[in-house]
C-alpha cells in the first residue's frame, strides 16, 4: 500500500507515469477523485497534441525530401542538384539525409561507368555496321520501324527518331514482290530469308541495289523482325559496266550498228543499276555542218514515268543488246523527251556550254545552271534543270561528241564518283566506237585483200594450166609441124613434076613416123594422169640404185660430177615396181645432176631407220629456192628452159603409189637432197 | 648468096627446113644441137642463125650467147615449138622469134627482111 501511496503521489506530479499506471498495473486503476482523473486526461490529450504539433512542424520537410529523393531513384536518377533539398548537416535528420545523397552519388557513379560501357560498345556496333555498308531496321509485329542504324536513317534522309513508327512502304516508293513475300514468310513461318539484288528507290529519292537479310526475333514475347540490307549498288553498277562493255565489243564482233552501241550507253547511264542519272542524252559531231547534232535521248519523261519503269525492270536481267535485233533496250522512250534532244544542235563555233566541253574534251560539272556563267541561255532554257553533267566522248585520235546527264526528276545530288565513272564511261565508249569504225575498215581491207587473193589463186590456176598447156603444145607442135611440112612438101610435088617418087615416099613415111610420135605422146600425157598398175615384187633397193647409177655413169664422167654410192648392204627387201623405182631414182639423178656444176659431187645412199628404207641423193648443187620448194612437185613446173616438168610430179606419185613418202632438204653446206622414205617391211 | 645454119636436133624437120631453105636459094648448113652449132660459128662465116631452143646438149639459149659472145652481129632467128618464150627474145637479143609452123612463110620472110636490112638478100 506504501508503494501504491507513493505512486499515487507521485503521479499527481508527473501526469504521463499516472497515464502508464493506469495501463501497467492489473487492473484498471481508477483514481479516487473524478476530478483528478479529468485533469490527467485533459493533461495528456494536450500533450500528444503539442507533440504532434511540434513533430509536424519539426519533420515534415526532411521527409518529402527523403520521399523526393526516393522517387527520384525509382526513375533512374541517383544524382541531385546540391541547391535542392538543402539541409544542414545538423539540422534534424540531416545526417540520414547525407547519407542518401553519397549513396546516390555512389549509384550514379556505377549506372553512369555502365551506359559509358553501353555507349561505347553501341558505337563500335554502328561503326562496323557503317564500315560493312549495311542497313539495319528492326519492325515491330504492326510492320512499323522501332530501330533504324544510324546509316539507314542518314541515307535515307530521316533523323533517328524520325524513322521510328514509320512502315516500309512508306519509306519506299515500291516494294518489290520478292521482297515483301519474304517478309511475310519471315512473319508466317519465322523462316530468315536472304535476297539478292533488290532494287529500291526511296520516296525522298534514294535508290539503291541491295542485298537483303530477313529474320524474326522475340523481344520479351514480342515478335520483332530485323532486316539487314548490303547497299551493292557500286558492285552491281562495276559488274554492269564490264558486262555492258563486253557487250558493246560482243556487238561489235557481231557487226551490229555503231547506233545499238550507243543506245546501249545512254541505257547504261540511265538505269538506276548503271549509272542512275535520270536522263541522258547523247550528241555526235556532224564533221560537214560542224555541229553537235542530237542523235539520241533515253529517260523517263516524267517521275510517275521514272518510278513505273522502275517498277518494271526489278527483274530484268542485263540484256541491252540482245533478244534479237528488234528488242529495245530497256529504258526506251521515245517521248517528248527524245523528240526534243534529236531536234536540237549546237554549233562547235558558238558559244554553247556542249561546243566548249567538246572543244576542251573535259567533262564539266554545273551544280547551278541559273548562276554559273558558264551555262548560255540556250543551253539554260533547254536543259530546264539546275545540276547536270556534260562529258566529252572522244577517243585518241577525235572528239566524237558530248554525253548530257542529269537527276531533273528526283533531283537528286550528281556526285563527283558519278562523274567519274560517266567520263570513264564516256572513255571507254569512244574507244568502243572508235575500234568499231576501225574495224569496218579493217574488215574492208582483209575483203579486199582477200578478193586480190582470190585474184591471185585464180591467176596461178591460169598459169598452171598455162604452162600445162605450153608444153603439151611444144609437145604436139613439133610433129605436126613435121607432119604438115612434108604434106606441104607432097603437094608441091604433085604440082612441080621434077619432083621424084622418091621424096613423096620419104615425105609420107616422116609424116607416118611423126604422127606415130604425136600418138604416143598424147599417151604418155594420160598414162600421167591415169594410174598405172604396179608390178609388186620383193627387190633390194641396192639394185635400183646401182642400175640407175650405171645407165648414168658416162653422162656424170663427162659433165665432170663425181657420184658416190654409200648403200647399206644388210638392206630388206622392199615390195615394189623395180622399173618404177628406176625412174624415180634416174629422175632425182638427173636433176641432181642438172642442178650440180662441173667438179662438184653426188651421193647416192641407201639405209635404214627404225621404221623406213629409204634413197637418199643429195647434190652440192645450187639447192632449191624457197618459192620452187612450194610447187616443185606440180606437173609441168620446171626450173629449166628445156625442161618438161613432169620429173618430180612423176617421182611423186611413183612413191604415193608405193605408200612411201619424199623429204626435200636443203643442205647446210649448199646443194640438196632428196630422201625417197618407204616403209620398212615387218 | 647468103649463108645460112639452120640448127635443129630434130633430124626430119631440119631436113625439111633445110630443103625448103635451098629451095629458096639459101645456101644452108646443119647442126643438130648447140654444140655444134657453137663449133660451126667458130669455124665458119654464117649471113644468119635459125636456131632451135629444145635441144639436148646445149640448148638454144645457151648456145645463142656463145654465138654472140663470139660475133655480136649474126642475126639470129629463133625457131621454136614454144610460143610462150617469145616476150623472151628480145633479151636474149636475138633478132627474129618465130614459132615453127608447118607453113613455112613466116620463118622465110623474116629470114629475107634481116638479110635486105643487112643489104644482103
Amino acid at each position: 500500500m506504501l508503494i501504491k501511496k507513493i505512486l499515487l503521489n507521485l503521479s499527481l506530479y508527473i501526469p504521463d507515469v499516472a497515464l502508464i499506471l493506469f495501463l501497467t498495473e492489473e487492473g484498471i486503476f481508477v483514481p479516487e477523485e473524478r476530478s483528478h482523473f479529468i485533469v490527467v486526461l485533459v493533461y495528456f490529450l494536450i500533450k500528444i497534441s503539442l507533440h504532434n504539433i511540434v513533430a509536424f512542424f519539426c519533420f515534415i520537410k526532411p521527409y518529402s525530401a527523403v520521399k523526393d529523393i526516393l522517387l527520384q531513384f525509382q526513375r533512374g536518377r541517383y544524382s541531385m542538384a546540391d541547391s535542392a533539398h538543402v539541409l544542414k548537416p545538423s539540422a534534424c535528420f540531416g545526417d540520414l539525409f547525407e547519407l542518401l545523397r553519397s549513396t546516390g552519388r555512389y549509384l550514379d557513379n556505377l549506372v553512369g561507368s555502365q551506359n559509358d560501357e553501353i555507349e561505347k560498345f553501341r558505337e563500335l556496333y554502328n561503326n562496323v555496321i557503317l564500315s560493312a555498308n549495311s542497313y539495319f531496321v528492326v519492325l515491330n509485329a504492326r510492320d512499323e520501324v522501332i530501330f533504324a542504324n544510324k546509316s539507314f536513317s542518314a541515307n535515307f534522309r530521316y533523323t533517328d527518331d524520325g524513322i521510328l513508327g514509320l512502315r516500309l512502304e512508306d519509306i519506299f516508293y515500291i516494294i518489290p514482290g520478292r521482297f515483301s513475300d519474304a517478309i511475310d514468310n519471315v512473319k508466317k513461318r519465322g523462316q530468315s530469308a536472304v535476297l539478292r539484288k533488290i532494287k529500291l528507290i526511296s520516296r525522298r529519292k534514294i535508290s539503291l541495289i541491295a542485298d537483303i537479310k530477313i529474320s524474326r526475333v522475340t523481344v520479351q514475347g514480342e515478335k520483332q523482325y530485323i532486316v539487314v540490307m548490303d547497299d551493292i549498288t557500286s558492285q552491281w553498277r562495276k559488274d554492269y559496266q564490264i558486262s555492258l562493255i563486253s557487250q558493246i565489243s560482243e556487238s561489235l564482233q557481231r557487226d551490229e550498228e555503231v547506233e545499238r552501241i550507243l543506245y546501249a550507253i545512254l541505257t547504261a547511264v540511265t538505269s538506276g543499276s548503271g549509272l542512275g542519272f535520270n536522263r541522258a542524252m547523247l550528241f555526235l559531231y556532224n564533221e560537214q555542218k560542224k555541229i553537235l547534232t542530237g542523235k539520241m535521248a533515253v529517260g523517263p519523261d516524267s517521275m510517275e514515268e521514272a518510278v513505273q519503269i522502275w517498277g518494271s525492270v526489278q527483274n530484268e536481267e542485263l540484256n541491252l543488246l540482245g533478244g534479237g535485233p528488234d528488242a529495245p533496250p530497256v529504258l526506251q522512250t521515245n517521248g517528248a523527251f527524245y523528240k526534243q534532244v534529236v531536234t536540237s544542235n549546237f554549233a562547235i563555233n558558238g558559244n554553247t556550254l556542249f561546243a566548249d566541253v567538246f572543244n576542251k574534251r573535259a567533262p564539266v560539272h554545273i551544280y547551278d545552271a541559273a548562276s554559273d556563267p558558264r551555262v548560255d541561255p540556250e543551253t539554260r532554257k533547254f536543259m530546264d534543270v539546275s545540276e547536270f553533267v556534260v562529258v566529252p566522248l572522244c577517243s585518241a585520235n577525235k572528239a566524237l561528241g558530248v554525253v548530257v546527264a542529269d537527276n531533273k526528276f528526283n533531283g537528286a545530288p550528281i556526285y563527283e564518283d558519278h562523274v567519274e565513272l560517266l567520263s570513264i564511261f564516256a572513255v571507254q565508249a569512244s574507244l568502243s566506237i572508235d575500234s568499231y569504225n576501225s574495224l569496218t575498215s579493217v574488215k574492208e581491207r582483209m575483203e579486199h585483200i582477200q578478193a586480190k587473193q582470190e585474184a591471185i589463186v585464180e591467176s596461178e590456176k591460169m598459169a598452171a594450166v598455162g604452162r600445162i598447156a605450153a608444153h603439151i603444145a611444144h609437145e604436139i607442135r613439133n610433129p605436126l609441124v613435121t607432119v604438115g611440112g612434108y604434106a606441104r612438101r607432097i603437094l608441091q610435088s604433085v604440082k612441080k613434076p621434077q619432083k621424084t617418087l622418091e621424096d613423096i615416099e620419104k615425105a609420107a613415111s616422116i609424116i607416118l613416123h611423126e604422127s606415130e610420135r604425136l600418138e604416143k605422146i598424147l599417151s604418155n600425157v594420160m598414162d600421167f594422169s591415169r594410174p598405172s598398175p604396179l608390178i609388186r615384187e620383193y627387190n633390194n633397193l641396192n639394185d635400183v640404185v646401182k642400175d640407175t647409177y650405171y645407165l648414168l655413169k658416162n653422162v656424170l664422167q663427162e659433165r665432170k660430177i663425181t657420184a658416190t654410192l654409200d648403200l647399206e648392204q644388210k638392206l630388206p627387201l622392199v615390195k615394189s615396181d623395180f622399173n618404177q623405182l628406176k625412174q624415180v631414182v634416174l629422175n632425182l639423178l638427173q636433176n641432181a645432176m642438172d642442178a650440180t656444176p662441173a667438179g662438184g659431187s653426188i651421193i647416192l645412199k641407201t639405209g635404214l631407220t627404225e621404221t623406213h628404207i629409204y634413197i637418199r641423193i643429195k647434190d652440192s648443187g645450187t639447192g632449191i629456192s624457197p618459192e620452187a620448194m612450194d610447187k616443185i612437185f606440180d606437173p609441168f613446173f620446171t626450173s629449166k628452159i628445156t625442161g618438161v616438168g613432169l620429173g618430180l610430179a612423176v617421182v611423186k606419185k611413183i612413191v604415193n603409189d608405193h605408200n612411201g613418202e619424199i623429204v626435200i632438204s636443203n643442205n647446210s653446206e649448199g646443194g640438196c637432197q632428196f630422201s625417197v622414205e618407204l616403209l620398212r617391211p615387218s | 648468096m647468103s649463108r645460112i645454119l639452120l640448127v635443129e636436133d630434130e633430124k626430119n624437120q631440119r631436113e625439111l627446113y633445110a630443103a625448103e631453105l635451098r629451095d629458096d636459094g639459101y645456101e644452108v648448113e646443119e647442126a643438130s644441137d648447140g654444140k655444134m652449132a657453137v663449133e660451126k660459128v667458130k669455124s665458119s662465116k654464117y649471113d644468119l642463125v635459125v636456131l632451135d631452143i629444145r635441144m639436148p646438149e646445149m640448148d638454144g639459149i645457151e648456145a645463142l650467147g656463145k654465138i654472140l659472145s663470139r660475133d655480136k652481129k649474126i642475126p639470129i632467128v629463133i625457131h621454136t615449138a614454144y610460143s610462150n618464150y617469145k616476150s623472151n627474145f628480145m633479151t636474149w637479143t636475138a633478132d627474129a622469134y618465130v614459132t615453127k609452123s608447118s607453113n613455112l612463110d613466116e620463118l622465110k620472110t623474116k629470114i629475107a627482111e634481116i638479110l635486105a636490112a643487112r643489104g644482103q638478100a
